[in-house]
């Protein structure tokens, strides 16, 4: 790459920034799980579905579903599934990538 | 975000049905008019969709002892739009709401219009006020991917302040202002990521296939040009 006269070094402000943040966030979550012995870090939306709960004044099992719904017997298998919807994403954009990265190289 | 099945009352899912469900149908018609006009628009697609499929699977830890999640829907609201954005977002949570009791079939409408409807929605008029102006693709992208993703869980808090089987509260804006507290403040600093990680494929986008986004006029030729000059180095 050269313009100019000059050697042109790629940006990476974009890769460093974006290092920054993933790492800012690794280290907020280790500092906030050693400072709160009580975080248990569960989901904003348990949070939401708890304050609701104990909104109602009675137990947790009042609310029941309109329609009735599968529940991943275990968190295991939650976790499975979850990993599994992150891969069908990933495939995508690697297949997507992988596409034009070959037409490029065809060019 | 997810409202969970049996959280809203049967009216108010009826509601969010009504609204969220010609939202998809356009959408539908749209993209159906989208990849008729340009079969390469097909893998840009795929990329966007795929970052919604991606993201939201992600649980993160928060600085408040939570978990939350991002959305990743800013990218597909600059490249589709907020109509083909809810298509891809109604399939993910459908997914969800089916395979991991995330959300429910019940709240699907409610769920559809918050991350796949007005989360995109704001993303889409932040791209649009921005589009032809001085400000940096990167900072453009960062924009819109952050504000899609906080509005989002700013409406889940409006729902559920409407429309919970059960109040937190008497009225309406101190609920919305209690949910907030748990959504909307948690999610500023996975916001600020999303934007960040979204900005930089973007970057990696127009360096490997400019041409589709000049051709479908996401951005100008000159703007594309520049933004390439500005990954490739000074």
């Amino acid at each position: 790459m050269q313009q100019r006269g000059k050697l042109m070094a790629p940006n990476y402000n974009l890769e460093i920034l974006a290092i920054i943040a993933i790492a800012a966030l690794c280290i907020v979550f280790l500092y906030t799980s050693s400072a709160m012995k009580n975080a248990g870090f569960v989901g904003t939306d348990d949070i939401a579905a708890a304050k609701i709960h104990g909104s109602s004044g009675n137990s947790s099992e009042e609310i029941q579903p309109l329609i009735p719904q599968w529940i991943p017997p275990s968190a295991e298998i939650e976790s499975t599934l979850f990993a599994l919807q992150a891969a069908i994403g990933g495939m995508i954009i690697g297949g997507a990538f992988g596409y034009w990265i070959g037409q490029k190289k065809k060019v | 975000m997810h409202i969970m099945e049996g959280f809203l009352s049967p009216q108010w899912c009826i509601i969010w049905w009504f609204i969220a469900l010609p939202c998809v149908l356009y959408g539908i018609y749209r993209l159906k008019q989208v990849t008729n006009a340009d079969r390469e628009a097909l893998p840009l697609l795929g990329v966007t969709g795929g970052f919604i499929f991606f993201l939201s699977s992600l649980k993160v830890p928060t600085p408040f002892g939570s978990t939350t999640h991002p959305t990743g829907t800013g990218l597909s609201a600059i490249c589709f739009g907020p109509w083909i954005t809810c298509i891809v977002c109604a399939i993910v949570l459908l997914f969800q709401a089916l395979f991991l009791a995330h959300g429910g079939l019940s709240t699907l409408g409610a769920n559809t219009v918050s991350m796949g409807i007005i989360g995109p929605f704001v993303g889409y008029i932040i791209y649009r006020l921005l589009k032809n102006t001085p400000v940096s693709i990167y900072t453009t992208v960062f924009l819109v991917t952050a504000c899609a993703d906080v509005s989002t869980y700013i409406v889940t808090s409006f729902q559920l302040a409407l429309g919970a089987v059960h109040p937190v509260t008497g009225d309406v804006v101190s609920s919305f202002i209690s949910y907030l507290g748990i959504f909307a403040l948690t999610q500023l600093p996975i916001a600020i990521a999303e934007g960040i990680v979204l900005a930089l494929v973007f970057k990696y986008i127009i360096q490997l296939k400019p041409d589709i986004l000049i051709r479908m006029k996401i951005f100008s030729e000159e703007r594309i040009n520049a933004a390439k000059r500005e990954a490739d180095g000074p």
